[in-house]
């Protein structure tokens, strides 16, 4: 059987700041690697909501505040509520600085009104004032659940790099995605980097998360494929040893 | 001025840096000397007969200062450079110290300073305040995403440059009716929107800040695709999508607003010989010789002196080593590295190496070699070596580019060189793509083992 997925990339002009397009180039490949066609949907704002509707795979990046506050507006408007609806029913996403922000509740900046979010996470940022620190730096989290596992002996935890003003604060239905083993994550306070809602992922990770990170990549693939296909296919195993070189080094680093 | 012994503690350190080998010596006197006396710059800006050319911008600017030094420097005049790179004010003071006496006396015609974006707004503000300065010329480069964990958003930066200029703007517009008026002129890369933009509301209605648009007019270079890593694709003064005529690379080309009707201003200069190979350069030629003919220097004169041009540490530096020549390109983000494969790729590579680190005048964070499209290296007979500290995220980066193809990691940088030495023939050229401590770490081991 050919498999094919359709993966929904949002604003890849405005919101593509921090080599945030890797972790498409990074799916696109892990599936053609395999034999699973793929198709990429730029989600820009000429584009109607509906034409989300086609897609099993979403993901989201990082912006400029100018450039963030042109999508918002429309995020907030079209988009937003019909990926809510997407992600509520199941189908995996990936939500990256800004966009983890976005679809929170709201954003609190350190000066004015807050700034409502997509409320599809049940999560807030608040800015703590233009005297706080940013979060940057390279990190390293530890995995709360088990659902990544994969071969390697490395598929415990994750590793990337922040660069964050906001903090992040999670609501109960939420669950975090992984316990900071060094760095900041979601607000530099709690210890933990991330969450899990259904099957979507928020994470500060760039880097982007998902080149360094390939057990994160095959779950939204294995995942967007039992969602699409409705049964459990077994992803063929692909040679990682770069990615996992890569992971380990910033892990022992 | 109580400043001479301030100088002379100043030049000590810089001749024992030297000396010693720190290697600090281009930071490290003016550090000192600031520390000590905050006025010190404004005390060597006094000083010079001439002008002040400040150049600024993401890419270019150690090429575009040294050509303008060089020109002014064969045409006989004294010229204050920081042509070590050092581009704080920390470096701009060191370069003055160097030149000056023991006493702080410096003769020189010229200060051409290559200045960082953050600190751009400083050393302006200190120029203006110096009334004995007549005005000072400002070469805007362009602004590309570099850094993003040391620098901040392209958006900050040039947030900060506009209310430098406006401020400036503001005082001439006070100041119209005295007598102590400065000129300032600014050179603006017209191809560039934000630059262009930034150009235009301080010079708009201001006669004494005038602005001079340097930029390309040939169709024929045209990119077929564009890039990734564009960031002011959307209009500076109304947010709306922009489109192009063509772009030349990045988001330089000619643009317009389908929105507001804010176009790129018509180039005074558009064409010129370029010394060095590359599109950036065609840009960096333009905008020096726009700076040269702004403050008197003829264009025989210019051309004359271009001609011979020896580039900057690291910027298409060439070396030769056991009989096979080694090309350096400094390539330090999105912009830049793209350009610098694009123009590797026009002389047909044997054998690239790419080095890439993570140290702190690198950058912290690696995210940006997704936003470089080495995709270009897929279907070439291309042998590729991957080095540097971080060679693994940058090995990822290249396999997801052009899959399984043939090619090595060797984190070892020396080992990395001398196994990239043996895959050419006598007298053929290994390119060398590398970022900013992973250049000088490259130049280190080349020029260790005796450059001829």
């Amino acid at each position: 059987m050919n498999h094919e997925l359709t993966i929904a990339w949002l604003y890849p002009d405005l919101m593509s700041t921090y080599g945030d397009r890797g972790n498409i180039m990074v799916l696109q490949k892990r599936c053609q690697w395999r034999g699973i066609a793929t198709r990429v949907t730029p989600v820009t704002l000429e584009t109607e909501a509906k034409e989300l509707s086609h897609c099993d795979l979403i993901f989201m990046g990082g912006a400029q505040d100018r450039q963030q506050k042109i999508a918002s507006d429309d995020f907030i408007r079209r988009k937003g509520p019909v990926i809510g609806e997407m992600v509520e029913s199941g189908i995996p996403a990936l939500f990256v600085c800004a966009a983890y922000q976005f679809v929170g509740h709201y954003y609190k900046p350190y000066q004015g009104d807050a700034i409502p979010g997509a409320g599809i996470f049940d999560l807030y940022t608040e800015h703590p004032g233009d005297q706080a620190k940013r979060l940057i730096g390279n990190v390293v989290a530890q995995l709360e659940s088990d659902q990544f596992l994969s071969t390697s002996s490395y598929d415990q935890t994750i590793v990337g790099f922040e660069n964050h003003g906001g903090r992040t604060y999670l609501g109960s239905k939420m669950k975090p995605l992984a316990k900071v083993l060094h760095g900041f994550g979601n607000n530099g306070e709690d210890g933990y980097e991330g969450a899990l809602y259904k099957n979507s992922i928020g994470s500060y990770f760039h880097g982007p998360l998902l080149s360094k990170n390939p057990h994160i990549a095959d779950w939204l693939i294995a995942t967007a494929l039992e969602m699409k296909y409705k049964n459990d296919l077994a992803l063929a195993a692909l040679d990682d040893r770069l990615e996992w070189q890569a992971h380990a080094f910033l892990l022992h680093r | 001025m109580r400043s001479h012994w301030i100088i002379g503690i100043g030049k000590l350190v810089s001749w024992m840096s030297t000396v010693l080998h720190l290697g600090a010596g281009a930071t490290w006197p003016g550090e000192i000397a600031l520390r000590v006396n905050h006025g010190i710059f404004a005390f060597f800006v006094s000083q010079f007969r001439k002008e002040i050319i400040l150049v600024a911008g993401t890419n270019g600017k150690t090429t575009t200062s040294l050509m303008i030094t060089q020109v002014l420097e064969k045409h006989g005049f004294s010229v204050v450079h920081n042509s070590s790179g050092a581009n704080l004010l920390n470096g701009v003071v060191s370069a003055c110290i160097q030149r000056s006496s023991w006493n702080g006396t410096l003769r020189a015609d010229y200060g051409v300073f290559e200045v960082d974006e953050n600190s751009l707004p400083v050393v302006i503000s200190i120029i203006k305040h110096k009334e004995s300065v007549k005005g000072f010329t400002l070469v805007l480069l362009n602004l590309f995403r570099d850094q993003l964990d040391r620098y901040g958003e392209v958006d900050v930066i040039a947030e900060k440059w506009e209310k430098s200029l406006r401020e400036q703007r503001a005082q001439h517009k006070k100041k119209s009716n005295s007598r102590n008026k400065k000129i300032i002129q600014i050179i603006a890369n017209a191809d560039d929107p934000l630059i262009a933009h930034l150009a235009s509301i301080a010079s708009i209605s201001t006669p004494d800040i005038k602005a001079f648009y340097f930029g390309l007019n040939d169709r024929a270079l045209f990119q077929q695709r564009m890039d990734h890593a564009t960031d002011s694709i959307f209009c500076p003064s109304c947010g709306s999508r922009l489109a192009y005529e063509g772009m030349y690379y990045s988001h330089i080309g000619v643009w317009h607003c389908l929105s507001c009707g804010a176009k790129r201003p018509v180039p005074d200069i558009d064409a010129w010989q370029s010394p060095l190979p590359g599109l950036y350069n065609q840009y960096n030629t333009l905008a020096a010789v726009a700076a040269l003919r702004s403050v008197g220097v003829s264009d025989s004169h210019i051309q004359n002196a271009l001609t011979d041009f020896a580039p900057a540490f690291g910027r298409q530096e060439e070396f030769l080593m056991d009989g096979k020549r080694l090309k350096l390109f400094l390539s330090k983000n999105p912009a830049g590295f793209n350009a610098s494969l694009q123009t590797v790729l026009n002389m047909k590579p044997i054998t690239l190496l790419l080095v890439l680190n993570d140290r702190i005048p690198d950058g912290r964070d690696v995210s940006w070699i997704w936003d470089v499209d080495f995709e270009v290296l897929g279907n070439k007979k291309i042998e590729i070596i991957v080095s540097g500290d971080r060679a693994y995220d940058l090995a990822v980066r290249i396999k997801y580019a052009i899959q399984f193809q043939n090619f090595t990691v060797e984190t070892d940088l020396k080992k990395a060189i001398s196994h990239v030495l043996q895959t050419v023939k006598n007298g053929e050229t290994v390119y060398i793509l590398a970022t900013y401590s992973a250049m000088l770490a490259v130049r280190k081991v080349i020029t260790g083992k005796k450059i001829v």
